[in-house]
């Protein structure tokens, strides 16, 4: 019996992935995910690191988000498309961009909230269905309709508030 | 008899066949090219051979004689390859079941002559149903008729409609015509309910008039909607049909059509159903299907074998060339080989722990039988069997890339799989649950547009406990799509 770590189903020996949740059960990995795995481990080791210091703003960056509440900057750039929300023990969904250290949970933001998007020089903000929804300059948004952003915007998912600046 | 065909290889049986073996692969030939059939050149010829072959082989004496004066068995001469591969090193005793994968990968051995591409005998089958008025119905005619123009001279072409009666509007002969022909498919009206049932049965009627073994026989219809009631005389036909050796694809366009009924009708013949979300895309899809026929190679495996005693098939799907799950018959059909593309199917079987008393598990033991339209006599049909050592220790090796690969998207699409039939089953929680780990999963391979319908899916499952028709579709084929995509895991 192999019990899956991520859901706790019970899978007979041999299995390789969890028909469950869909989680790998062997210990080899796959190209494709293993990138996936490193990033999650790394963003919990890094919690607390950098807390305090944002990570340098690469040539990259397209922009950053500018936490009101503790005045933290969170750089965009690795990537064209962030998926921002919480990850939460046992639950294999993963954000891009875990806003768990700063107090996502108690501000109210879903596991997968919203998705910021760069295409071109146009950046958009898009809400996934979210619990407690998404707020641009106040107004609530419709879920999974795109909304342009400007430099300046201030956007909340639930309570947690930040301005985006774009580059 | 052209000097690389013995009579093992005209009637298409291995060396040691049986008496009983040899006996039913005469009749099967008989059957197929006896003279009264068929008028097409060469075939009698063909058929004296098989005569011969099997007057030679049924008698033990002669064939005791003629054994002796063949050269050894040359395995480079086999036209069909073949190779297994498995999940794990061993199956460890243990005293609970346990689950074991084999990957099977068939393919045509390349050969320096070039291989013409054999002839079609093609029926198109269209679902003119009231639901098909307007604009769908004029996109599927200029797809049919697109589909005419490509014909070529050899190819035996039909096509014929259908709503609550069936219509041959083109009768199955080669097509010379072909502008006469387009006009009668111009005035096809739409009018009427979908029963599908007359429709196929009026549709392999035109392929059989056509029927060899020297052509492709399939049958590739399109529909929009249900059928009620005649389901089950449906799956009889379609049963018949891949017995014959006549494949059926289905095209489903729109949302009202019953995709898990269409994809056990088809894989009865070994093959699936495809899922057009927008009329617009009929031709291409249709084109697609009709090019992907004429790239044949072997139109038709088929596995056949026996129970073991202790170990149960718990699953088979077909990875390549289309993907799709494939049906328990008997004989099982596994589907087509392309000439660029493999045959993969991957087997999942379950083993108890009375099977592990040897030192060695037989999990399959059978015949895969092979029909090349392209090769005048039948291929010899192969003895494989999938087998593992049985230790006690723990077995250290994880599973082949090809594998793990392979099973990493099975598994998403087992996912919506499972989650549509908790969804029936009235288990709502568990299915949002599961269409939201799926969405977790989807994301986290970069798939983001079908993670977001995945997930507005989770949502009206649990608001309405009912999946959207054209949500349901969208990610079951756009999972099945992406085991396809992934490819690379076949050499």
């Amino acid at each position: 019996m192999i019990t899956c770590s991520n859901c706790n189903h019970e899978n007979p020996s041999g299995a390789v992935f969890c028909p469950e949740c869909g989680a790998q059960l062997t210990g080899a990995d796959l190209t494709t995910q293993s990138i996936r795995t490193d990033k999650v481990a790394e963003s919990a080791r890094e919690k607390a690191a950098t807390l305090e210091y944002p990570r340098a703003i690469s040539d990259k960056a397209w922009g950053s988000l500018h936490l009101m509440e503790s005045g933290q900057i969170l750089p965009l750039g690795e990537r064209n498309e962030y998926t921002l929300g919480r990850v939460s023990e046992g639950q294999p969904i993963m954000p891009d961009m875990d806003l768990s250290p700063y107090q996502a949970y108690a501000n109210g933001v879903s596991r997968l909230h919203a998705l910021l998007k760069r295409d071109g020089k146009r950046v958009v903000v898009m809400d996934l269905g979210s619990a407690n929804g998404t707020y641009v300059n106040g107004k609530r948004l419709t879920p999974n309709v795109e909304r342009l952003l400007s430099h300046g915007d201030v956007v909340a998912l639930g309570k947690l508030k930040f301005q985006v600046l774009i580059k | 008899m052209s000097h690389a065909q013995d009579y093992y290889t005209v009637l298409g049986v291995i060396r040691d066949a049986t008496q009983e073996e040899i006996k039913r692969a005469y009749v099967e030939a008989a059957q197929l090219l006896h003279p009264d059939k068929n008028q097409s050149p060469g075939e009698t010829e063909i058929f004296l051979e098989v005569q011969q072959a099997y007057e030679v082989l049924s008698n033990p004496k002669r064939r005791k004689a003629y054994d002796a004066s063949l050269p050894k068995e040359d395995q480079t001469s086999r036209p069909i390859l073949h190779e297994i591969s498995y999940s794990r090193g061993q199956l460890v005793r243990l005293k609970e079941s346990q689950l074991v994968y084999a990957l099977l990968d068939v393919r045509v051995r390349p050969s320096d002559e070039t291989v013409t591409a054999p002839p079609l005998n093609l029926c198109l089958l269209l679902d003119r149903s009231t639901s098909m008025k307007d604009a769908k119905m004029d996109l599927l005619k200029a797809a049919a008729i697109h589909i005419l123009r490509d014909l070529r001279a050899e190819d035996v072409f039909s096509l014929v409609t259908f709503s609550d009666r069936a219509e041959v509007v083109i009768p199955a002969s080669y097509q010379r015509e072909r502008f006469k022909l387009e006009s009668q498919i111009r005035a096809i009206q739409a009018s009427g309910a979908t029963e599908i049932y007359k429709g196929l049965e009026c549709a392999l009627a035109e392929v059989r008039r056509g029927l060899t073994g020297r052509r492709v026989n399939h049958v590739i219809m399109l529909t929009d909607g249900h059928t009620y009631g005649d389901e089950q005389a449906c799956l009889d036909l379609a049963a018949r049909a891949g017995e014959e050796g006549i494949g059926i694809s289905i095209l489903g366009i729109g949302t009202d059509w019953n995709d898990n009924f269409v994809d056990q009708l088809a894989s009865r013949t070994g093959n699936t159903s495809r899922y057009i979300a927008r009329p617009a895309d009929i031709q291409k899809f249709l084109v697609e299907k009709f090019h992907e026929l004429t790239r044949v190679a072997a139109e038709e495996v088929t596995l056949e074998f026996g129970p073991i005693a202790g170990v149960e098939l718990n699953y088979a799907f077909r990875l390549q060339p289309e993907t799709g799950p494939v049906a328990f018959g008997a004989p099982m059909q596994l589907g087509p080989i392309l000439r660029d593309t493999h045959l993969s199917v991957l087997f999942e079987f379950m083993v108890t722990p009375s099977a592990l008393g040897m030192n060695t598990l037989r999990l399959l033991s059978g015949n895969l039988k092979v029909s090349m339209a392209a090769r005048p006599s039948p291929a010899p049909p192969i003895r494989v069997w999938f087998e593992r050592e049985v230790t006690t220790g723990p077995d250290p090796a994880p599973p082949p890339t090809a594998i793990l690969g392979a099973l990493s998207r099975l598994t998403l699409y087992r996912m919506q799989e499972k989650a549509r039939n908790d969804l029936k089953a009235g288990e709502f929680e568990r299915a949002t649950r599961g269409m939201k780990n799926l969405a977790a999963h989807l994301l986290s391979q970069g798939f983001q547009d079908l993670a977001k319908t995945v997930l507005l899916e989770a949502e009206n499952i649990q608001r309405t406990h009912s999946l959207s028709r054209n949500g349901e579709k969208e990610i079951k084929y756009a999972t099945r799509a992406l085991i396809i995509e992934r490819g690379g895991w076949v050499q």
